[in-house]
């Protein structure tokens, strides 16, 4: 217990706090943002890197092609990593959860020893 | 064998002992091999790269949690980078942050085999990586293994070319940005590199956790091959100059470490292995059962042999005292001993404390159940009745 309350149990008091879905949803949402930050960055670098390649015979409809690609990769990746992170999310509440009602029993449990002692 | 084994117990109560001090004293060596590498590959910034700096830094990360470290050592880089050239510190960032939201967000506490990988990679044993975390590790470890390879060549690739990377006018900071970017990531070595670590600890991992005899050994040995064969094929298709001695080398080390690991956290007698088969209403069970291999250490008990106790607990007080008092005047090393005497009845008296100790908690006890049972009533009963016979 004393291990538990030195370790998980302020991450778990703090996540248990939550509704699950509320827990869920939030992390979600901001996995979502993370991840459109990180795709801009991934598609700058990329971009910077093969920019004369890319640059090399550009016409309108390579660009449109080039943008819609881009596109369609950012969705497939943003729904994967969503699914993913809802996933995960939920499974931590859950572990969290079930941890902090352990915690929790074992607290009251050690209650009634020191009441019995007392009397 | 099984002295080796004896050892092993031993070491584990040493560690279940004095982890707290251990586990600060490895956090301060991988300090010392994470901020000295640094330091001496990519020193361009000459404050940073001071030994006291190495030190320093490795002492206050060993009183913090790894991610610190982790956080540490890129803040190093890409001071390093800053010095030599600001493209070089930005397209760095850039990839560290990438790491960092698609993968670290999730599990920071594994970002510490970002760490290992570098220096694994430094001592030209990369392939001790897969092995060791494909036995010890999940699959998930492959993002860590992989962004540590990544690492690894970027630095590598600055060090190789510090000199043309150098900041010039604002031309020659765009080419070398993208210059830089482009070499960070279409540098095939990396890739290859890349793939051997990742396919070799899913290997290592997808056997050990088969039950196959030997599991730990198999998977160990597969990981190394696999490692070595895709270094050769991207060799051969690639045109990569990866070193095959160098590459060898590192395959049987990796294979020692898995022997070594399986030693330390696998140690099972596969001669004695049972395979047992029941049912109940719903399945059928197909159970093997390898027992582990177990061996107390022999706990050295000191006895202390004393003739004036012996005497003492005889009841011959006056001649028990006349004969230690004889043969304390023979020797040195005799004389020591009465002094150690009279830590016995100390002892006993501890045991006698911790027996009326025991005692009282086994009256509250009882005390308490005869309360709860309604005994206490039946014994006053039983009293009266007695009294009035």
């Amino acid at each position: 217990m004393a291990g538990y309350e030195k370790s998980l149990a302020p991450e778990d008091l703090k996540i248990s706090s939550y509704y699950k879905k509320d827990y869920t949803s939030l992390n979600t949402l901001i996995t979502a943002i993370w991840i459109t930050i990180g795709y801009v960055l991934a598609a700058g670098l990329i971009v910077i890197s093969n920019i004369d390649a890319l640059l090399k015979d550009l016409t309108i409809t390579k660009f449109i092609i080039a943008v819609s690609i881009a596109v369609g990769a950012y969705l497939i990746l943003l729904i994967v990593y969503c699914v993913c992170a809802s996933g995960f999310y939920r499974s931590k509440h859950n572990q969290a959860k079930q941890r902090v009602k352990k915690y929790y029993r074992e607290l009251s449990h050690l209650g009634k020893m020191y009441m019995k002692e007392k009397k | 064998m099984s002295t080796l084994l004896v050892w092993k117990e031993q070491l584990q109560k040493i560690y279940a002992r004095f982890s707290t001090y251990i586990i600060k004293v490895l956090q301060f060596i991988l300090g010392l091999c994470v901020f000295g590498l640094i330091n001496s590959n990519i020193g361009f910034m000459k404050a940073a790269s001071s030994i006291l700096c190495t030190i320093g830094l490795s002492a206050v990360c060993a009183f913090l949690p790894l991610v610190v470290m982790v956080i540490a050592a890129t803040v190093l880089i890409m001071l390093h980078f800053y010095a030599l050239s600001m493209p070089i510190m930005l397209v760095s960032l850039v990839i560290f942050l990438i790491m960092y939201i698609f993968y670290f967000r999730f599990t920071p506490k594994r970002a510490w085999i970002v760490l290992l990988t570098p220096i694994a990679f430094s001592l030209k044993v990369p392939f001790i990586i897969p092995v060791a975390f494909g036995l010890l590790g999940g699959p998930i470890c492959v993002f860590p293994a992989a962004f540590g390879t990544i690492v690894y060549y970027i630095l590598h690739y600055v060090k190789m070319s510090s000199s043309a990377l150098k900041g010039g006018d604002a031309k020659g900071l765009v080419d070398s940005l993208m210059a830089f970017a482009k070499q960070s990531l279409t540098n095939k070595e990396m890739w290859v590199m890349v793939l051997a670590v990742v396919v070799s600890l899913l290997i290592v991992y997808a056997v050990r956790t088969r039950s196959v005899d030997h599991a730990w050994k198999i998977g160990s040995a597969a990981g190394a091959i696999i490692a070595i064969v895709i270094g050769a094929v991207g060799n051969v298709a690639l045109d990569v100059h990866l070193s095959y001695g160098s590459m060898v080398l590192s395959g049987v080390l990796a294979f020692v470490v898995g022997l070594v690991l399986e030693f330390l956290f696998f140690s099972v007698d596969y001669s004695s292995t049972e395979r047992m088969q029941f049912e109940d209403d719903e399945y059928y069970y197909y159970v093997k059962a390898v027992p582990k291999i177990v061996v107390s250490a022999p706990e050295v008990s000191v006895k202390h042999i004393n003739a004036r106790q012996e005497q003492f607990e005889g009841g011959e007080g006056g001649k028990g005292t006349m004969a230690a008092n004889t043969a304390n005047k023979k020797g040195t090393v005799k004389s020591r001993r009465p002094k150690a005497g009279p830590v016995v009845p100390k002892a006993r008296n501890k045991a006698g404390r911790v027996d009326a100790g025991m005692a009282a908690d086994d009256i509250l006890l009882t005390r308490s159940l005869t309360k709860e049972l309604g005994l206490d009533n039946l014994e006053d009963n039983l009293t009266e009745d007695s009294r009035r016979f």
